[in-house]
């Protein structure tokens, strides 16, 4: 957007860009891949129980962060606040979890 | 990969709309701070969810109640609406709204079926598995958290079908073009919260 004047009036003649969806498709494709491995390894049994949740885990927090970074665009210029104002409530979030979670178990 | 073309005669609506007026940026902005609180929000539930999650009280534990095969199907529903609401801004970006409404359509059309697969799962857990709000701890976590989800998504649903009717009538503006692309923040908010929900609640239930 810096580089680039859109402006409604004046009517000047400009070019810009339009992003095409074959990274979208890409950030999809992940997704599922991401979410079949998930799924088939839980289906498929066997896995060690604390080697499984970390795994599940690790995929669903990558998954969450291509999805925010690339469908969500905050990996795009600007959005700074945007940030912010999530990874406080992800920070809050995790700090309601760790909370309960040592409230049941080492009580 | 991307397309490069001049803007003169294709109307007057700027190349990223939704951004074009202040009204619009603060929307925007403003929104990341609800989304922020929303956020919030979800984290209580599921840190009341995972510190109740074995406290079934002798009705139904996760692993024995979960079917696996109907979550895997609500998760790719969910997903691929994610992704038509990414072609729907898209679209919204080219300034071809008539693609747009399609596209806000299919992402409505795929969280209905999503909405529909979640409280078939639920009746089934209610009539034939004995597994109430009222069961256990468990369950009122259980239904608390996706229910809240589930309700989440019925709310988009009607957010954007209402969008859909206000393209319908005033167009594809400056107006219009904030209120469609923080709805479609709303709605990829909402994919993220079932990633954690599949995880955490359904694959994680199952490995016990």
């Amino acid at each position: 957007m810096a580089t680039e004047q859109h402006s409604q009036e004046g009517g000047v003649k400009h070019r810009h860009r339009h992003e095409g969806p074959q990274r979208h498709i890409v950030v999809f494709v992940f997704s599922v891949l991401l979410t079949l491995l998930a799924f088939a390894a839980v289906a498929a049994g066997g896995v060690n129980a604390t080697f499984a949740v970390i795994l599940l885990l690790v995929m669903a927090a990558l998954q969450v962060v291509l999805q925010m970074g690339f469908w969500m665009h905050l990996k795009d210029k600007g959005h700074l606040l945007p940030i912010v104002f999530m990874l406080g409530g992800f920070f809050i979030a995790g700090t309601c979890i760790v909370m309960a979670l040592y409230w049941v178990w080492w009580d | 990969m991307t397309t490069v073309h001049a803007e003169a005669g294709k109307g007057t609506l700027p190349h990223e709309p939704e951004k074009a007026t202040l009204e619009g940026r603060n929307k925007v902005l403003a929104f990341w701070l609800f989304l922020g609180g929303e956020a919030v929000l979800f984290g209580t539930l599921f840190a009341t969810f995972l510190a109740l999650r074995n406290s079934t009280n002798d009705g139904p534990s996760a692993a024995e109640l979960f079917h696996l095969p109907l979550v895997a199907a609500a998760t790719f529903l969910l997903l691929a609406s994610s992704l038509t609401s990414v072609f729907a801004i898209q679209a919204m970006h080219r300034n071809k709204p008539k693609e747009l409404r399609g596209w806000l359509l299919i992402t409505v059309v795929l969280g209905a079926a999503f909405l529909a697969l979640e409280i078939y799962e639920f009746s089934v857990y209610v009539r034939h598995e004995e597994f109430g709000m009222t069961t256990s701890a468990f369950s009122s976590a259980f239904y608390t958290l996706v229910g809240f989800h589930g309700a989440h998504v019925a709310f988009g649903i009607v957010w954007i079908a209402i969008l859909i009717g206000q393209l319908v009538r005033k167009g594809l503006t400056v107006v219009t073009a904030p209120k469609i692309y923080v709805s479609a923040m709303y709605w990829h908010f909402i994919d993220v919260v079932w990633v954690f929900i599949f995880t955490v609640v359904y694959l994680l239930g199952k490995v016990g």
